[in-house]
């Protein structure tokens, strides 16, 4: 069987499934910033195939080169947010952020 | 137009937001870098402003031409980002000076912020659109986490950066999809392959939808919205303000060029089908909940922020008539951004003037009386208040008057939500009014925390400024049109 285009986004849309999921129903901080790296490598994956069967020029390999060097940042900046949590609560439950009433 | 001209604008404001930061690590008197990071963005205003009138090349320089505009649209962003950002400067000056937080961190990641803005409102290629909205985003994320020793500036960040990074993940994943639909990154030619019927249509619609999910997230649109009320809560009350006018209107900028140069097709821009009638249920569904909610609130930000989502709602009817009379709604949504940043500025700014250290007022108890207290802390709140409820002649009446009209002339199918913005936004005069019956007409409970008004050159400097533009705008509404209608002939 040869790899087409359409295996390449199956597979990147049920990575981004796995991801959205486990976002929404994890506790966990980092176990949510894993899953949003999870979307994050999806749409790569996705720009990458995109880029090999359905394109001329090379937009979709350097979307990528961006949005791998925006994830980093991210990590960077949620982490900081993480430890400043951690700090307070001792943990990194999001059930504990429950300071703000609705 | 050489590019660094062009670009001058975001290069002031890039390179004078490092300088913000040299200034901070070599120098002993921190007091000062409000008025330098304040002046720094007026100038890039002023900058922006003479690149506008001073005459825009026909075309973009080469160079910049698929990633970022230059036309007039961009240029009318770049004041009103700059502008509000130079206010929330100042706001902060005194702010941070009154609550012993003086760390000048907060002015170089308030004017990075203003730059990631910036970019995001004239990005006209979905990689600068995503680079813009994350530089800003992640800006943010820090500006609300500033205060790091409470629990609710942490908890408010936490919320923010999560349901940000979510929604900005889809938006990302809806970005890629949209170039395998149509092979192009850049806006002007998706729009194109999808006019000229080349385009994969089930793909691009799907990407649409995920784009309309990213961007209403980031306008706090209902039910994208559980993130603001938090996060105006947590944040210190200038970074709230900042969020409040320069994210907003960043982000309704780049949801006009996406949905109007990407989905401006008869598919996808029908009364029936593609994007306006999704964006119409949302507007209603926002403002209702956005001015029921706010009723119920006791914490003046928090009111504030679902006031900000009520009026996500209000500006999003004018992006919803954009898809028949686009010049008249993009310029009736440029008039309200411009207006509601003025106004909020003003709101925000007269909350932080009506606190000292330790007697911060925070609900309406503690603003019971106040007026007669500070009759002077007062009269901007007042003038807020009633610019943010639309009383003529303030500026928030001309951008209801101005975005209603768009939405009666767009469609025949929309007078109905025109009749809703109506009703909500009569629901939104309870609250609105509350806030000044509570500063004249309550008197305090014996024993109760008493809010004492700051005295602080910065934070005045600022209302008088803000006022003067809210009453301005209301007075000669025309000659703002008339920018707002140039800055809208620019979208294609």
């Amino acid at each position: 069987m040869e790899v087409q285009l359409g295996h390449y986004l199956a597979l990147a849309s049920i990575i981004f499934g796995i991801g959205a999921i486990g976002f929404l129903t994890r506790r966990n901080v980092l176990i949510q910033l894993m899953s949003i790296e999870l979307m994050l490598n999806s749409v790569n994956l996705t720009l990458l195939a995109f880029n090999r069967w359905a394109s001329s020029d090379h937009a979709g390999q350097m979307f990528a080169f961006f949005v791998i060097a925006v994830a980093a940042a991210e990590a960077a900046v949620g982490l900081a947010i993480v430890v400043g949590f951690f700090r307070l609560h001792h943990t990194v439950h999001t059930d504990q952020a429950n300071t703000l009433k609705h | 137009m050489s590019p660094w001209l062009a670009l001058s604008p975001l290069l002031v404001v890039g390179i004078g937001s490092l300088t913000v930061m040299m200034v901070d690590a070599f120098s002993n008197k921190k007091d000062d870098l409000s008025i330098l990071s304040s002046a720094i963005l007026i100038a890039a205003a002023a900058i922006a402003g003479s690149l506008w009138f001073g005459g825009l090349p026909p075309q973009t320089p080469e160079i910049l031409a698929p990633y970022l505009a230059v036309d007039a649209m961009s240029q009318f962003f770049n004041i009103t980002i700059c502008g509000g950002a130079a206010l929330c400067a100042m706001l902060a000056g005194g702010y941070l000076r009154e609550h012993d937080l003086e760390r000048g961190d907060f002015y170089s990641m308030l004017m990075l912020c203003a730059f990631g803005a910036m970019v995001l409102s004239s990005a006209t290629d979905l990689v600068s659109v995503f680079i813009g909205l994350e530089t800003m985003s992640l800006g943010v994320y820090c500006l609300v986490a500033f205060r790091r020793g409470s629990a609710r500036a942490i908890e408010g960040a936490i919320k923010y950066f999560l349901l940000g990074s979510f929604a900005a993940a889809i938006l990302l994943f809806g970005s890629a999809l949209l170039y395998g639909a149509t092979g192009h990154t850049d806006l002007l030619g998706i729009g194109q392959t999808i006019r000229n019927g080349n385009a994969e249509l089930g793909l691009a619609l799907v990407a649409m939808s995920m784009l309309v999910v990213g961007l209403a997230f980031k306008v706090s649109a209902v039910p994208f919205h559980m993130w603001t009320p938090d996060a105006y809560e947590g944040a210190i009350t200038p970074a709230t303000a900042f969020m409040s006018v320069v994210v907003k209107a960043a982000a309704f900028a780049v949801m006009l060029r996406v949905l109007i140069t990407c989905f401006g097709d008869p598919l996808s821009a029908g009364a029936a089908s593609g994007w306006p009638p999704i964006i119409a249920v949302v507007a209603v569904v926002t403002m209702i909940y956005g001015n029921i909610a706010a009723i119920y609130q006791s914490n003046i930000k928090r009111m504030l922020a679902y006031s900000s989502i009520a009026h996500a709602g209000y500006i999003l009817i004018g992006v919803v008539a954009a898809f028949r009379v686009q010049n008249t709604a993009v310029s009736a949504v440029l008039y309200y951004l411009m207006a509601y940043t003025v106004s909020n500025v003003l709101a925000f700014g007269s909350l932080i003037v009506m606190g000292t250290r330790g007697k911060e007022a925070v609900t309406f108890d503690d603003l019971a009386g106040a007026g007669k207290r500070h009759p002077m802390a007062a009269l901007p709140f007042i003038i807020g208040m009633l610019s943010l409820m639309g009383f003529p002649p303030t500026a928030g009446f001309f951008g209801k008057y101005y975005v209603f009209n768009a939405a009666l002339q767009a469609d025949s199918g929309m007078h109905w939500l025109v009749i809703i913005a109506v009703i909500a936004s009569a629901i939104g005069a309870f609250y609105y009014l509350r806030v000044i019956v509570y500063l004249f007409m309550k008197d305090p409970e014996t024993g109760a925390p008493q809010a004492v008004a700051m005295k602080s050159g910065y934070v005045v400097t600022a209302l008088v400024l803000s006022a003067y533009f809210v009453l301005e705008m209301g007075i000669t509404p025309s000659n703002y049109l008339k920018m707002a209608l140039a800055a809208a002939a620019g979208l294609v």
